[in-house]
């Protein structure tokens, strides 16, 4: 059988967390009663039409083209991208064709231990349109249809990659990287479900070590990573089973069917498309200052690329905790944070991951709402290593901390659990123990060793988990070998 | 011609002696608007009720506006009456483009100059017929029909805003300018007009179909009364980017200042336009010489481009009106037809909502925007449009004033010259005016009154200087006797 390489390009759509809409005053609000955020301008009145450009959004837009390691053009244009459809209220959307603001970037993936650069051919902003509401199942089906405009003029960036990817398994990662991206400049909150991040994939393959690009089919309707995933798996595959069977792919717009798990075809693509884009009368070029751009630069905040490289070189953490750690911005604010009240990198991480992010998902808790404060959790680590309570009763403490906000002295106070490391008292129970288990004792001195840890395992029991086990071990030793 | 007054000091004078009362005024002011309407089809909708309601407010406030000098140049209009070409967006009136897919369309807002002029206790009369979107000037795509000519009835005014300014339906009339519209139809009637530089007044609630050359401009049968609308109307509109920023100038007393002589350049090829009229040959070389004689500079000058302006203006204005015209889908307003499906509905609203003159055009943008022709028609027109804006800017340097006729003929006859001069590309009537269009410059239509229909000088001045535009206008007037018609109404 013939080996195949797959080529992909993405188109990402994202919404800008903006306030107002990209031309005019309406709010951007999602989740409203239909055709509540609406006005002359986002139903295309005549008469109403003129824009007026929301400078916030293409501030937006330069921040993340800039954190896609693009270059951003002196001047932008907007240009009108000329079509006729039902939820596009102009007859016409205003984008950027001739000048866009970001060119020649890229994004940095890490996959089985290597990394790889997925080229972003360029990033520009365009209003969004409105949204058809289809009667009946699905679009196909549907007798009839309701337009809804308050989604119509939100500013959205399109990201559009290179054709560098390679695997389904690179298209996920290389969105979950570009969302994490993203939401660190805050620019958009990139969900997939809502809409606010959606992405269509140009797919086609071809002969192992062929440098020709094939026949492509455009993917839409994913709206998750999972079904960027299986959806582009699925369409690689049906490739394969076509070109195998000796015919050719077809040049089309393909919909992912969630459900069935299969893309169906939607319309075909023979010529590219003809949208007789012409620059917008009504928006003069826009520059780009060098002075806006260097402010718009020093406002990008330490991007999870270079604190990828500063928590696995500075702080010598292992990739896959500094990759996790990385992902979301708030988290790595979060680790930095506990660093600075106490600074062992490995043991820090070692929390977070195991039992911060455990209760974090258990209660199904976004790290910005954790009731921890960064330096409670330094300060109950700096406890247990000293000694002053137990691995296991900090884990308790712990958990109080998580569900009240509480700081660990206080809690420990309350409930006296600081813990045992007086000699005399811990040498009494140990004496205790000794007398009350002879058995055991015995057993030890038979040589199985097993027996001490059951009598470690009582001494705390007496000392409700308090004793310093430590030194408890060391204690009981010492009597036994007498 | 019967004046209802000559100035608000009269109107003052007469409501405080109480010789005109505001049921008088507003029934003599509506009577003359329904018999110019019924003579020459000038208006697409007259609302007696809006009239005096407005004269009432006039007459209550009248001290008021007259003592109060911090809004001048708004006041300086109280008392004038005007109106408003039907492109020109109205909440109180519908507002249709003299196009059967608005016929019944009230937009839910006001254009930026009404704004202004319900605020200047002017008095609205009406809105006026025009050309289907504004486009062009022949008279013969109103879904009304077209405005006969007050001077005759068998030749088209060009637009009812020129018939209403001629008949003193209205003082100023204000309307839509995109290749000349406006100076076109003011020269068929006579009368004076300014299109004033791109970006002067907000383009706010204008339903334009050419947004990169388009701009609202004012008839009048004077000079000083374009300057006094301009001055109130002007000014920059933050919802309109492509509005001016710069300060307006103090029109009505800068004017009537004299800084020396002026120096006037003529395109020397200027005889070349097709269909020039002999008549209109004779009559701009006579003001040429009239010009001269009064100390005027006039020199012949070559301007390589000009000749192809109307040209690209209308490649340019075409693929502008097929993509601002695109809204007209019949999903949210307007005229909608039937259809099995989306793309049938679209496809049966606009076959039958727009003019099959209007069509032509459009289809005509869409295919000179396609990726076939985009290079050769589009993009060449877009670059014409550099070098002809960069030689009438050379040329301006040099020069105070450029002058040509405002058309190459008088106001053509209905069906006749009109079908005869509709072949080619190039709109002829176009020939002179659309070069200021393209360039964003100010250009103002002296009318030249002889004794059958009436002809046009046009003024083409500086960006943003359209003082020097008015200066001339006023000296033009002294050296000129304007016979205007006699009206019975």
């Amino acid at each position: 059988m013939p080996e195949f390489e797959t080529v992909i390009g993405l188109e990402v759509h994202v919404e800008l967390l903006t306030n107002t809409k990209l031309f005019c005053g309406c709010s951007t609000a999602f989740g409203a009663d239909p055709n509540t955020q609406v006005c002359p301008f986002c139903l295309g009145l005549p008469g109403g039409t003129l824009p007026k450009l929301n400078e916030k959004a293409v501030e937006y837009t330069i921040k993340a083209a800039l954190a896609l390691n693009c270059s951003i053009a002196d001047e932008i244009t907007f240009d009108r991208k000329n079509y006729f459809y039902a939820d596009l209220p102009k007859g016409f959307q205003i984008s950027q064709f001739f000048k866009p603001t970001g060119r020649d970037g890229y994004v940095e993936i890490h996959l089985n231990g290597h990394s790889k650069k997925i080229g972003i051919h360029q990033v520009h902003l365009e209003e969004d349109t409105g949204k058809l509401l289809h009667a009946g199942d699905d679009i196909i089906s549907s007798s009839h249809s309701r337009v809804d405009f308050n989604r119509a003029g939100v500013p959205l960036i399109e990201i559009v990659t290179e054709p560098d990817i390679r695997s389904p398994e690179e298209a996920r990662l290389f969105l979950q990287k570009l969302r994490s991206i993203l939401r660190y400049i805050d620019v958009s909150d990139c969900k997939m479900e809502e809409g606010s991040m959606r992405c269509d994939a140009n797919i086609s393959i071809r002969p192992a070590g062929s440098k020709e690009l094939k026949t492509k089919t455009e993917l839409k309707n994913m709206n998750s990573f999972r079904a960027v995933y299986r959806g582009i798996e699925y369409e690689v595959q049906r490739q394969r089973s076509v070109v195998l069977e000796g015919k050719e792919v077809i040049p089309q717009t393909r919909h992912w069917d969630e459900a069935k798990g299969i893309t169906k075809a939607m319309r075909s693509k023979l010529t590219s498309a003809n949208y007789r884009c012409f620059p917008d009368p009504n928006l003069p070029p826009f520059k780009i200052t060098a002075e806006w751009l260097k402010e718009i630069r020093k406002s990008i905040p330490e991007l999870p690329d270079s604190r990828y490289v500063r928590f696995t070189g500075e702080y010598g953490l292992p990739p896959y905790d500094a990759e996790i750690l990385t992902a979301s911005r708030e988290l790595a604010d979060y680790y930095d944070a506990v660093l600075a009240s106490y600074h062992e990198p490995k043991s820090v991480s070692n929390w977070i991951m195991s039992e911060l992010l455990r209760l974090l998902n258990s209660t199904n808790t976004e790290i910005t709402d954790c009731k921890i404060k960064p330096e409670d959790l330094g300060k109950l680590l700096q406890m247990i290593a000293s000694g002053t309570i137990s691995g296991k009763i900090a884990k308790s403490v712990f958990e109080e901390m998580f569900a009240t906000g509480k700081n660990p002295e206080d809690i420990i106070k309350d409930k006296g659990l600081t813990q045992i490391s007086d000699e005399d008292t811990i040498s009494k129970i140990v004496e205790d123990v000794l007398a009350n288990n002879p058995g055991s004792v015995e057993d030890y001195r038979k040589g199985k060793n097993k027996a001490l840890g059951f009598l470690v395992g009582q001494v705390m029991k007496k000392t409700k988990g308090k004793a310093n086990p430590q030194l408890a071990n060391k204690l009981l030793k010492e009597k036994l070998d007498r | 011609m019967n004046y209802l007054f000559s100035s608000i000091q009269q109107l003052k004078e007469k409501i405080r002696n109480k010789s005109l009362s505001p049921q008088e005024l507003s029934d003599r002011l509506t009577s003359r608007c329904n018999s110019v309407q019924e003579k020459y089809n000038a208006f697409i909708s007259i609302d007696p009720d809006v009239i005096s309601k407005e004269i009432a407010v006039l007459f209550e406030n009248i001290e008021d506006i007259l003592h109060k000098t911090d809004n001048l140049p708004l006041t300086g209009l109280a008392g004038f009456t005007y109106a408003l070409g039907d492109n020109i967006a109205t909440n109180c009136y519908a507002t249709t483009c003299a196009s059967k897919m608005l016929s019944s369309y009230s937009p839910p807002f006001d254009a930026h100059v009404f704004s202004k002029l319900k605020e200047s206790s002017a008095i609205i009369t009406g809105k006026t017929n025009m050309e289907e979107f504004g486009i062009g000037c022949s008279g013969n795509s109103s879904f009304f029909k077209g405005v006969k000519n007050p001077w005759n009835t068998k030749h088209t005014a060009g637009s009812g805003a020129a018939a209403a300014a001629l008949t003193g339906a209205a003082n100023i009339s204000f309307a839509s300018d995109a290749r000349g519209e406006l100076r076109q139809a003011a020269s068929y009637c006579g009368v004076f007009a300014l299109k004033p530089t791109y970006g002067r007044i907000s383009r706010r609630g204008l339903l334009d179909y050419a947004s990169s050359l388009e701009t609202i401009g004012l008839m009048a049968r004077n000079t000083l009364d374009l300057a006094t609308a301009l001055a109130a109307v002007a000014g920059n509109d933050p919802h309109d980017v492509t509005a001016l920023r710069s300060e307006v100038p103090d029109y009505i007393s800068l004017i009537k200042e004299n800084d020396g002589s002026l120096q006037v350049a003529v395109p020397e090829n200027w005889q070349d336009a097709p269909h020039l009229e002999d008549e209109m040959k004779d009559i701009f070389q006579d003001q040429l010489k009239k010009l001269k004689t009064t100390g005027v500079k006039v020199d012949f000058i070559r301007l390589p481009h000009f000749q192809y302006s109307s040209l690209a203006a209308t490649i340019i204005s075409a693929v502008e009106a097929f993509s601002n015209l695109a809204n007209y889908d019949g999903v949210r307003f307007g005229y909608r037809s039937k259809g099995k499906h989306l793309q049938e509905m679209y496809t049966q609203t606009r076959s039958e909502g727009f003019s099959s003159k209007l069509k032509k055009f459009l289809t005509f943008g869409a295919l000179i925007s396609s990726p076939k022709y985009y290079n050769d028609y589009f993009l060449k027109a877009q670059k014409l449009r550099i070098v002809i804006s960069d030689e009438l800017n050379n040329c301006l340097q040099k020069y105070d004033l450029l002058l040509t006729p405002t058309t190459p003929f008088k106001a053509p006859e209905f069906e006749r010259d009109i079908n005869q001069r509709q072949e080619g590309l190039p709109d002829p009537a176009g020939y002179y005016t659309a070069a200021t269009n393209l360039a964003g410059l100010p250009s103002l239509s002296f009318p030249l009154h002889t004794n059958g229909l009436p002809y046009g000088l046009q003024l083409i001045g500086k960006k943003e200087d359209e003082v020097t535009l008015l200066r001339a206008a006023l000296l033009l007037e002294k050296e000129n006797t304007l016979a205007w018609p006699k009206f019975d109404f």
